[in-house]
């Protein structure tokens, strides 16, 4: 990776606030600019950070987004082609460094990367593209508007030709445009295509480097005993055996922040990390568990439903529900369980550091990587600017890699043993540490009039909230209600949140609470549907004025063929969500197959407004649905105050004979684009639930789901 | 410790080691090819899939010891440039996604296909589930390996 100087940057708001801080010097009138040239000494010239022209021609668009497979490698630099009129297939594709004044944010979460920049990244791409063809009207000694730009070429109306690479030099002596004028979609070349992406090449052959391939010279490989009841303390631990072992070097206790909770452990130091796993197999530790092994599922389970009766706090109301509801002859009612999840990105958590006196240096897979350099700065007192951050591939994140528990554990070895270390999880490590996706009881009570339609709905959420894990507020926030659908036209509609805190670290998992809370609420729509014996999509169309839902939920039921006619042994389920601003809606169709429930087919429909890559999209639909799917099945479960599965024999992931097919319809749209890489997860759970009920009449209440012992 | 002779990839090697260390540690931390990966370590998701004397093994479990003077192949010695028909199939079908897992699943289709060159889907599906994805990413490593076996 080559560094963009920093020198003459300068910190800039723009209006929106995604992009805070771009490249931008002082002009000559003393005015900031929201773009400008970084020119460095190198044969190629940076028009800004994310582009570099080559005097040969050659061009490198820089993607500022770290890589967990949700594509962006490919997508950011495909935005920057479009405006600067290149073609992608011939440009050289890089990775940026970590540097918030360069790029702003490069935190990879919530499906937003493309959402938030994409304007920003086609003024970049375009404000390169006007000052070359600025430079070839001087040239020509021409009007601008007689010069286009096209395939890395400026063409003047009677066919003059210079190549970017031509035009560099004097293009950068130029003032850039701040407002250059961009593309109307309907020009897009690249933007909507599925090109390949360039990264891929390097995923078949090893060749794509993951933090935990990483190696530094002089590091030592650290394996953390940790205590497995959340919140244990080290009582004492004898490492004698430990240190017998062949290769292990040190035996230190160290500790992590998990959202504002410290959490202990004791590190093995070695030479391999082969050494440092038996060392800490014979490690001897007493822990206080501060009673907490009492905690179970069991326990849990009661403690939801006891506070399942107070009100907790509403975080959305519209109508008088709660009044409805109280004088209502007949209510009806429903709860919904589901389970912890642990992420699993196939790459176990790791991380390398080396924190010296005044400096500090990390290596590794993050969806934060200035979050790591901020993180370490406070923690050390070090300045940013003599932190280093190598970010790399990550083999997953799934959220659980836009956290700094890990760097700190590593800073911490590295610290005190002062060289630089790389800490490993286990999949054990990772499977009862978490912290996990919150588990959730919901309660759904809802009033129906005498047209059979949904006058009043209660929707309570009893769960924790990552936000606010610790301390005495027992105030439920309104992240706790993501996943609801408030557009349903429903007069009385009540969400509200009942706020737990327990012992059990939770935190950002694909989707966040649109992976459970969904669960809920669309199977409880299905089941007032059928109450009122009407289509579920018919139902869901009649309490539906927002047109991108009406549009997703209509394509779907064409494309899924919904309305033919069931035989006995097909069952089918809806169910539709928003998430990150892209509508999604699905059919899941079930079929008996010796004596189990299958699902032969899910197809879905979403409007995501532009695409950027639609076969980008569909992989992510995919990857999302298999994710969702694998949360149906399995779940963690809590016994002596601690996660019991440890590893895949007990916490299956989906594999490959239990996925369907998957089709996927993209919308048309040129509304700005919104977040893929988590939209298709939130309806699987219940568009299946509704299915199962739809084949078997079974209503499922409760996750995971045993698809064997169903029938 | 023990002299350990390995052939990985064609290239004799002779390290001194742990002979219980198993063959995955050895490849990654002493021999540099961290192409194979680590993602269980109890031969559940096969990550770590390498091939020995031409039988995928699951080199997380398998100690160094036990695979001394025989051949062994990892994804960096599949091919020399990216273009076994798999690997081939998996750029045209855009497979991987994060790519953590992808060695392993290359891996294991390569010796699937190399037994049976052209597997029915259910053989596929018997094969293939046992390398584990969480991205998601069986659809089209199903359709890539029935490319594969179509030609
Ligand atoms: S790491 Fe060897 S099978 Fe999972
Ligand atoms: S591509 Fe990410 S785990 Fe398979």
């Amino acid at each position: 990776m080559r560094n963009i100087p920093r020198r003459k940057f300068i910190q800039l708001s723009s209006a929106s606030g995604a992009f805070l801080i771009v490249g931008c010097i002082p002009s000559a009138e003393g005015k900031e600019k929201l773009i400008s040239k970084v020119t460095s000494n190198l044969p190629s010239i940076d028009l800004n950070q994310f582009i570099s022209i080559g005097k040969d021609g050659s061009i490198i668009l820089f993607n500022h987004r770290p890589e967990m497979g949700q594509g962006t490698y490919q997508s950011i630099p495909m935005i920057l082609a479009e405006e600067l009129e290149v073609d992608i297939d011939l440009v050289e594709i890089r990775q940026s460094q970590a540097s918030r004044e360069l790029y702003g944010s490069q935190m990879v979460v919530g499906s937003r990367s493309i959402q938030t920049q994409f304007e920003q990244l086609r003024i970049m791409g375009a404000s390169a593209r006007e000052i070359l063809r600025q430079a070839a009207a001087n040239k020509w000694e021409t009007d601008l508007n007689d010069c286009r730009a096209s395939n890395g070429r400026v063409v003047s109306n009677d066919g003059q030709v210079f190549t970017y690479g031509e035009l560099i030099e004097d293009a950068s002596k130029l003032e850039v445009p701040q407002k250059p004028p961009l593309k109307n979609p309907d020009q897009f070349k690249v933007i909507g295509k599925p090109f390949h992406r360039r990264d891929i090449p390097l995923k078949t052959n090893g060749e794509a480097q993951f933090g935990i391939d990483i190696s530094v010279p002089g590091m030592l490989y650290a394996s953390v005993e940790r205590s497995p009841v959340f919140l244990g303390k080290i009582k004492s631990f004898d490492e004698s055996e430990a240190l017998k072992v062949q290769g292990v070097k040190q035996v230190i206790s160290t500790s992590r922040t998990v959202y504002g909770r410290t959490r202990f452990g004791v590190a093995v130091l070695a030479e391999s990390y082969w050494a440092a796993v038996q060392g800490r197999n014979v490690l001897l530790i007493e822990w206080d568990n501060q009673s907490l092994e009492e905690v179970s599922d069991l326990t849990i389970e009661k403690e939801s439903l006891e506070a399942s009766n107070s009100n907790g706090n509403e975080l959305f109301g519209r109508g008088n529900t709660d009044k409805i509801l109280d004088d209502s002859k007949e209510v009806i009612e429903a709860s919904y369980q589901t389970p912890y999840q642990a992420h699993v990105p196939m790459e176990p958590m790791n991380a390398i550091v080396s924190v010296k006196e005044n400096s500090a240096e990390f290596w590794g897979s993050t969806q934060n990587p200035n979050g790591i350099r901020s993180f370490i700065a406070r923690k050390y007192e070090i300045s940013e600017n003599d932190i280093k951050i190598n970010y790399t591939f990550m083999g997953g994140g799934f959220g659980r890699r836009s956290m700094t528990d890990v760097v700190e554990e590593a800073a911490d070895l590295s610290k005190k043993s002062r060289v630089p270390v790389k800490v490993i999880w286990s999949r054990e490590d990772d499977l009862t540490q978490g912290p996990f996706r919150a588990c959730s009881l919901n309660v759904c009570r809802a009033v129906i009039n005498d047209e059979g339609k949904v006058h009043a709905l209660e929707h309570k959420i009893v769960a924790q909230e990552i936000r606010n894990q610790t301390g005495e507020n027992m105030k439920a926030g309104r992240q706790l209600m993501g996943g609801i659908n408030t557009n349903y036209t429903i007069p009385h509609l009540s969400v509200k949140g009942v706020l737990r805190k327990r012992h059990i670290p939770v935190s950002y998992w694909r989707a966040v609470y649109h992976s459970t809370n969904p669960f809920a609420h669309e199977s409880f729509i299905d089941e007032l549907a059928h109450r009122v014996k009407k289509d579920p999509i018919a139902f869901r169309l009649e309490m539906l004025d927002q047109p991108r839902y009406r549009r997703v939920l209509e394509e779907v039921a064409v494309r899924a063929n919904w309305q033919a006619s069931r035989t006995d042994n097909i069952g089918k389920g809806v169910a539709i969500a928003e998430r990150s601003g892209a509508y999604f809606a699905m059919v899941v169709e079930v079929r008996k197959l010796k004596g189990r429930i299958v699902i032969s087919r899910i197809t879905t429909a979403l409007d995501l407004g532009i695409c950027i890559n639609p076969d980008t999209v569909k992989a992510q639909t995919e990857g999302s649905i298999v994710m969702g799917l694998g949360a149906v099945y399995s779940g963690l479960t809590i016994k002596n105050g601690a996660v019991n599965e440890q590893n895949f024999n007990t916490y299956p992931m989906l594999k490959m004979d239990q996925c369907p097919e998957i089709e996927t319809y993209i919308i048309k749209s040129n509304a700005p684009p919104d977040g893929a890489g988590e939209s298709g997860l939130p309806t699987v759970a219940p568009a299946l639930a509704n299915a199962i009920f739809d084949l078997t009449g079974k209503r499922i209440r409760k996750l995971p789901i045993d698809m064997n012992g169903i029938m | 410790m023990a002299r350990i002779k390995l052939v990985v990839n064609g290239q004799k090697r002779e390290l001194d080691l742990d002979p219980t260390m198993p063959l995955l540690w050895v490849l990654r931390d002493y021999l540099g090819l961290t192409g194979t990966k680590y993602a269980c370590g109890i031969a559940q998701c096969g990550a770590c899939t390498v091939h020995v004397e031409g039988v995928p093994i699951r080199s997380c479990v398998f100690p160094v010891s036990a695979v001394q003077g025989k051949e062994i192949t990892t994804i960096e010695g599949l091919s020399k440039n990216n273009d076994h028909p798999i690997q081939i199939a998996w750029i045209e079908e855009q497979v991987p996604q994060c790519g953590y897992c992808q060695s392993g699943q290359i891996m294991t289709a390569a010796s699937l296909l190399k037994r049976n060159s052209s597997p029915t889907e259910e053989e596929i599906d018997n094969v293939m589930s046992s390398v584990l994805c969480r991205c998601g990413t069986y659809p089209r490593i199903k359709i890539a390996i029935q490319k594969v076996s179509g030609e």
